[in-house]
């Protein structure tokens, strides 16, 4: 009964926790799940719009460096149709301002160097390749062109990486063609300054997809990186991401150079949403504690007091006279529930003990009105044994039978009192006897052995007078020789045991049976029963008759009850 | 109840754990690389530098660049070993000048717990993790044939080497004289051991040249060697009777290419040299050296006249700064 109250009650815990942990679960999984989601696209969108930035500010630059160009270009062009002293000062002056020139070439309309302009550094005197001039190219285009970087190969022991700018001049002039070498210091410090993110970078390629400026372009050449910039040189403007990079290109002016910007899903993106992820992990952690300790504490809260209220219950239900009730604490629900229960404890007490009383006073009228009673057959039988005398002139006997007669009676109601004094009670056996054994005309013998101690304490009237009743109808009545009743009082610790041991036939464990149960009998007005209910309902169940016979031997009836004093029995 | 409690205890057990994963962000610790080169001053050296710095920037590393005046100064360099181990380099890039006599030093590195990283010329020494560098027998080779299939006729090679104790001149030697052998119609005149200088190395290759007229085909092994052989050339008017084939890239030798001093370069991929090494001494100090290979054979081209101006020699051959 304990062990399953206590499974459905772990039962109901574990189903409430389990039931706020995995609602809490549920929610936050679907909350952390659109939440990264979201923020997964914003990451990706502010990644693409950085990278966008950067690189619109490096083709802005690169644009005004380009245009710059174009202007210093269009100086050097109308120094070509000064004179060649003028030019000279007007062009070493210019190298010495713009410093990331290396050269300035002029060319004939056949494709022959003419002229070279350089500090520092003079042309060979035979150039195996001049690859600042590509004559076919030159004479396609009518308008200033950007060639791919290559390496200065016109002078000696100097072979700088440059760029070259080709401009056609107008005819009338010495040269056809004038050529600016630039070298990458001022692009360079363009690009390589341009990060996005921690490893993301520009580089600057043209419309052919050759790289004209890399931040790494001697890894490039060195052949341990590359670009794919053959795709790239296909695709149009615009920012493209993929797994793993985000590519953003960006034309430059109209110069057919393009920027791209190169930068790394992982680092912008990636390691955020797992920083992101991290965080909700730990959060996910803490509020499902806190469900737990919330959960666990209610469960607590409700399941505690609920099982302190179960148990009181339980060991009302299994003593309900000695129970004594002590509230539980709790919330405001379980003290209703708990001051209820004691209400209804305190009510089935009063009706319980009220049946009771009620019980005894019911049982107590009935045997006082079985005790008023008076056999009529003996009544009959001790007046003819009275006349009978009377007859015979045995006037002295006759007077003795009406006094014990007389006494049985008084002593029989004793003024209605249930106690009397054992005195009284002995008085009442002893005139019983003398009565019967006129009528049995001395077929047996009686004696008395009281303690004087007893004599002064209290006991149920018309206890002894059915145990003698008995004795004499089934113990003697039947035997040839003469019978003998001895009647025994005395102390047994806090008990008067009275006894009644007759000689007679003595009865089977069955007749013994029957005594105790049967009612009174037509004969008596009172049976055995009735005096060990009597006493039972008196002083306890420990109290009673105690029968021992055996047969042709004799019975003894053992009669105990406690000690009681005038006034006290109302108090025990 | 005690359910209740252990499931109290183990949340909050999860918890402490998620939290100290948390704030446990992985920090990235800064490894101290040293590379010892054979010489600083070349142009072979500079770039293997540069690409060493590439990659030191590139992974976070605090690089040390050191290398003895002149190419074969091997105590110079068992020096700095010591001294870079003393320094608490955590992994060394190392070109040895001497192959065995650097070996007790780079073992002794290798015994404090420092990576070795064998760039250029190898050493002998089981301590190496990686080889990363030509392959040299097959760049002797390539040098051979460079002059075997240029020049016609019977060749009578004149070959320029430096240190004899130094490794990589040696395999370049001897995969020279192997590939000129096989073709039957060469013949290997004399071979000289100069210094890894160029005033020193023009000196014995003009008296080289001196001593055997008969030499058409001159192979120099390194870039200060070819540097002198070049001058020497030149300088004796020698340039149209010899075919000099030189190793690397240096401005002379470039110039020589072009006015005819300077026949064929072998140019060998320093940078990647460079960067190589040190990304192989990261990445081991990091913990990913296992997907390392113990040699690692960067490219080797072969320049001469006609292709000097392509795209891909003029990468190979200038530095991009």
């Amino acid at each position: 009964m304990k062990r399953r109250a206590v499974r459905t009650r772990l039962r109901t815990t574990t189903i409430f926790v389990t039931m706020v942990v995995a609602v809490v679960v549920v929610i936050l999984c679907c909350c952390i799940f659109f939440f990264l989601d979201r923020y997964r696209t914003a990451m990706v969108q502010s990644a693409r719009t950085s990278s966008a930035q950067a690189v619109s500010q490096v083709s802005n630059t690169v644009e005004n460096y380009l245009s710059d160009m174009e202007q210093s270009m269009r100086l050097v062009e109308q120094s070509m149709t000064e004179s060649a002293d003028s030019r000279n000062k007007l062009l070493s002056a210019f190298l010495r301002f713009r410093p990331d020139v290396v050269a300035v070439t002029s060319y004939s309309s056949e494709g022959e160097l003419l002229d070279c302009w350089s500090i520092g550094h003079e042309p060979k005197d035979s150039i195996l390749e001049n690859l600042s001039f590509d004559y076919e190219r030159a004479a396609e285009t009518n308008a200033p062109y950007l060639t791919a970087p290559h390496v200065e190969s016109i002078f000696e022991g100097y072979y700088p990486w440059v760029v070259t700018m080709t401009a056609p001049l107008p005819s009338g002039t010495e040269a056809a063609w004038v050529s600016l070498d630039l070298s990458f210091s001022s692009i360079s410090s363009y690009i390589s300054n341009v990060g996005i993110g921690q490893r993301g970078y520009c580089f600057l390629m043209d419309s052919d997809g050759n790289i004209v400026y890399h931040p790494q372009q001697q890894l490039l050449y060195a052949g341990l990186k590359s670009e794919d910039t053959v795709r790239l040189a296909s695709l149009r403007d615009g920012t493209y991401a993929d797994d793993t990079v985000i590519y953003c290109v960006a034309s430059v002016g109209d110069s057919g150079w393009r920027v791209v910007g190169v930068s790394y899903v992982d680092e912008l993106v990636n390691r955020n949403v797992a920083e992101m992820i991290r965080l909700s992990a730990v959060l996910t952690v803490v509020v499902l504690a806190a469900a737990l300790l919330t959960s666990w504490i209610l469960s607590r809260l409700l399941g505690r007091p609920l099982r302190g209220l179960a148990d009181a219950m339980e060991s009302f239900e299994s003593d309900a006279d000695h129970f004594t009730y002590r509230p539980v604490g709790g919330t405001r629900e379980v003290q209703e529930l708990s001051g209820s229960f004691e209400h209804m404890v305190v009510r089935i007490q009063q009706l319980m003990s009220t049946v009771r009383e009620e019980e005894v006073n019911l049982r107590k009228t009935e045997l006082k009105a079985l005790q008023a009673q008076i056999n009529p057959h003996f009544l009959y039988n001790t007046l003819d044994s009275i006349a009978w005398m009377c007859e015979q002139g045995r006037n002295a006997d006759a007077v003795n039978m009406v006094h014990a007669l007389a006494r049985l009676f008084r002593i029989s109601i004793s003024k209605g009192h249930e106690l009397i004094p054992v005195a009284k009670e002995i008085e009442h056996a002893e005139s019983y006897l003398q009565i019967q054994k006129y009528r049995y005309k001395n077929q047996f013998t009686y004696a008395f052995d009281v303690d004087p101690e007893c004599l002064e304490y209290l006991c149920n009237k018309i206890t002894l007078q059915p145990i003698i009743e008995n004795a004499i109808n089934h113990g003697l009545d039947l035997m040839v020789e003469e019978g003998h009743i001895d009647v025994q009082v005395k102390q047994d610790g806090g008990d008067i045991v009275f006894c009644v041991i007759d000689n007679g036939v003595g009865m089977s464990g069955e007749q013994i049976e029957a005594v105790l149960q049967r009612g009174p009998s037509d004969r008596t007005g009172i049976g055995i029963k009735n005096v060990n209910d009597r006493l039972k309902i008196y002083f306890g169940r420990q109290y009673g008759l105690h029968i021992t016979s055996e047969l042709d031997e004799g019975t003894c009836v053992e009669i105990r009850m406690p000690k009681v004093r005038e006034g006290e029995y109302e108090t025990k | 109840m005690k359910r209740s409690k252990c499931a109290l205890i183990c949340a909050a057990a999860a918890l402490a754990m998620l939290c100290s994963c948390a704030s446990a962000a992985p920090v990235a610790e800064q490894h101290t690389v040293a590379l010892i080169a054979k010489s600083t001053e070349t142009e072979f050296w500079l770039s293997v530098f540069a690409g060493a710095e590439a990659a030191a920037a590139e992974y976070n590393a605090k690089l040390t660049v050191v290398g003895p005046e002149t190419e074969e100064d091997y105590e110079t360099q068992n020096a700095m070993v010591e001294q870079a181990v003393e320094k608490g380099a955590q992994a060394i890039v190392f070109s040895a000048i001497d192959y065995e006599n650097n070996a007790t030093a780079i073992d002794a590195a290798a015994a404090a717990g420092v990576k070795i990283v064998a760039i250029d010329s190898s050493v002998d020494s089981s301590a190496v993790s990686t080889y990363i560098g030509t392959d040299n027998y097959a760049a002797g080779r390539m040098a051979a044939l460079a002059a075997l299939e240029r020049v016609e006729g019977d060749l009578k090679v004149g070959i320029v080497n430096y240190d004899v104790s130094s490794a990589n001149g040696q395999e370049r030697e001897e995969g020279a004289v192997d590939e000129f052998k096989e073709s039957g119609r060469a013949e290997i005149v004399s071979v000289i051991n100069t210094l890894a200088e160029a005033v020193h190395a023009q000196a014995d290759t003009a008296a080289l040249l001196m001593d055997h007229p008969e030499i058409n085909v001159l192979l120099a092994f390194n870039e200060p060697t070819s540097v002198g052989a070049a001058n020497a050339v030149r300088e004796l008017g020698l340039s149209d009777d010899v075919f000099l084939v030189g190793f690397d890239s240096n401005v002379a030798t470039v110039d020589g290419l072009q006015e005819g001093s300077v026949d064929a370069l072998v140019v060998q991929n320093s940078y990647a040299m460079g960067y190589l090494g040190v990304e192989a001494a990261c990445k081991m100090l990091s913990g990913q050296g296992g997907s390392l290979e113990t040699t690692v054979d960067t490219a080797t081209r072969v320049v001469d006249r006609e292709n000097l101006f392509t795209m891909d020699s003029q990468k190979a051959l200038f530095a991009f700064e």
